[in-house]
Formats: C-alpha cells, sequence, structure tokens
C-alpha cells in the first residue's frame, strides 16, 4: 500500500480513488468467497473495509457509488447477482453504508473505526434478518437472529480494529486521507 | 480513524489506540441486541421435533428420532430433506449450495436454510435438560 507508482496519491483525482477503493472491493469479495468457514452462513464481512476506510476518504455520493459496486462485486463473484438473494446483499451493504456515513458524521473523532464498524456490521445482519422475516421464513427468522447479529459483532469487531491499526500506519491511507480534506 | 495517523508519538510511531465511550456503546449495544435477540428465540420444551417452513407460510412437523425423506416444493423446484436422528437438507436446486454444505443438525435452535429456493429447516424441543437455548446460538 505504500507504492507511489500503482495507488492514488497526493494531487490525484478522487475517481481515481474510487476506482482503486471499488476493485479492492472486488478482490477481497473474491477473498472472501475463497475463505473456508466453520458455518456455510458465516460472512466475514473483508469486502466491507474499502467502505470503513472510505468514511474518511469519501463524499457521501461517492461513498454510496462505493457501497453499491460493493454489492455487485459480491454477487458476481457468488454468481447470486440474478436473483433474489442480491436483494439481501443489497439492502444489508446499503443500511450498513448509510450507518456507518451517518455514525461518523454524527460523532466526528469521538468514534474510531472500531465502533462504526460494529454498528455498520451489526445493521447490515439485523436488516438482512428482518428482510427474512417479511420476504421469506416469516417467524422463522427469529432463530437466525441471535446467531446474525452476534456474527456481526465479532466480525465487525475484528474489520474495526484491523481498520485503525491500518489506517494508523499506512502512508497510503494518510496521504489519501490528507488529499480528501483538500 | 485518521486522527492516529496524523499524531504520532514524536518517534515516528502510532499513537496507542483506544476505544472511545461512543465505541464502547456500540459495541455495548450490539451486544444487546445479541442477548435480547436470542431470549425465546427457540421453543425448547417438548418433544424433539423438525420444523419445516417453505416460503409460503407452510409448515411441517416430524418427529427427529423417525428416519425419513421429505421432499418440499420451492420456487426453484424440490428440496430434499433427510432426517436420519439429526436432519439435514439432502439436494436442493440453488445455484450456491449452501444448504446442503451446511450438513446435518440435531440440537435444538440449530437451522439449516435454503435461500434461493425459500426453505427452512429447525430443530426445537428435547432440551428440558440444561443445555437450553446457547447452544442453539452458538
Amino acid at each position: 500500500m505504500t507504492n507511489r507508482a500503482s495507488t492514488p496519491g497526493p494531487g490525484e483525482p478522487r475517481g481515481r480513488l474510487l476506482a482503486f477503493l471499488s476493485a479492492l472491493c472486488f478482490f477481497l469479495s473474491a477473498v472472501e468467497y475463497m475463505i473456508p468457514k466453520p458455518l456455510p452462513f458465516m460472512r466475514l464481512g473483508i469486502a466491507n473495509l474499502p467502505l470503513l476506510l472510505a468514511v474518511d476518504l469519501l463524499p457521501f455520493g461517492p461513498f454510496l457509488a462505493l457501497a453499491a459496486i460493493k454489492v455487485l462485486g459480491m454477487s458476481l463473484v457468488t454468481g447470486s447477482l440474478f436473483s433474489y438473494v442480491a436483494l439481501f446483499s443489497l439492502a444489508g451493504t446499503l443500511c450498513a453504508a448509510l450507518v456507518m456515513y451517518g455514525t461518523r458524521t454524527l460523532f466526528r473523532a469521538r468514534v474510531s473505526a472500531v465502533g462504526i464498524s460494529v454498528l455498520g456490521a451489526v445493521s447490515s445482519n439485523a436488516v438482512q434478518v428482518l428482510l427474512a422475516s417479511f420476504v421469506v421464513f416469516g417467524r422463522a427468522a427469529r432463530i437466525i437472529a441471535p446467531v446474525f447479529l452476534a456474527m456481526g459483532l465479532a466480525t465487525g469487531l475484528a474489520l474495526g480494529f484491523f481498520a485503525e491499526r491500518f489506517s494508523a500506519s499506512s502512508r497510503w491511507y494518510a496521504r489519501a486521507r490528507k488529499d480528501a480534506r483538500g | 480513524m485518521g486522527a492516529a495517523a496524523e499524531n504520532d508519538d514524536g518517534r515516528g510511531r502510532p499513537r496507542r489506540f483506544r476505544l472511545t465511550i461512543v465505541d464502547a456503546a456500540a459495541i455495548l449495544a450490539a451486544a444487546s441486541a445479541v442477548f435480547l435477540s436470542s431470549l425465546g428465540a427457540v421453543d425448547a420444551a417438548g418433544e424433539p421435533r423438525v420444523v419445516i417452513s417453505d416460503g409460503q407460510g407452510g409448515e411441517w412437523i416430524y418427529p427427529l428420532n423417525q428416519d425419513r425423506e421429505i421432499e418440499i416444493p420451492g420456487p426453484l423446484g424440490s428440496t430434499t430433506i433427510h432426517i436420519h436422528s439429526g436432519v439435514a437438507i439432502e439436494s436442493s436446486p440453488c445455484p450456491n449450495q449452501t444448504c446442503v454444505a451446511a450438513g446435518s443438525i440435531e440440537r435444538p435452535g440449530q437451522w439449516v436454510a435454503c435461500l434461493p429456493n425459500q426453505v427452512f429447516v429447525r430443530v426445537e424441543g428435547g432440551s428440558d435438560d440444561e443445555s437450553g437455548v446457547d447452544t442453539g446460538t452458538w
């Protein structure tokens, strides 16, 4: 991430940063898909890392675009693009994106990537369980709620700590952030 | 996030990261949501049984201790469920086969679902001993 030649740096247009973060979403979606999980329904959510970093790098519009692109990438990789399962992905990610951006806007420096990540992950999973109860499983969806929310908490925490460490030590991130502030 | 990138400790190392109060509140809120959602989520009383629901509100209940094979129709086709001391989705016409990969379940609160074909299988009852709700949560 410190290679000047291949990553967006100071003075470069924001579009390039969006493109780079989008590519990262695609890549991490593929990585997520490859990692074996103890439960098949488990999600690590590592494809949300670019979104988490982008909270402080992109304005609201491009940030939402990144969220949409992340859904597209995820659905392409898992092969669910043209099924209603992609709706779950879209609802979860859009909700998480709004919650993450809203949390940052509301609390500024009083919240770290950990808080933003946990709220994003849990709200994303909560929306998907809610959607599952409306669209498919009805009251039976109650049973999946605890495990999905717990999963969101655990993966949200892990991703948040990673993002916090990464943003504190990455020169690429420091430059992108300086750039974002103009 | 980011604050630490600009505030190093003077020796070029990033400042130690500390959780803020808002972080702690977020984690606490998430943990409470997990806890509250697990309350009464599973009906663990009575005989161990398999409850199968489809997306149209239909529900089938079978005893867990009798071998049986069941075909549940869904929007994509027929999902085959096999009961044999545990219960497993044996085959389903979905593209990702996550439900088949989930394998067999047998404890109350455990579930396996095929989202594309809208079939939801769960185990209820059989937990009058101390194992209770949390075995299903984890």
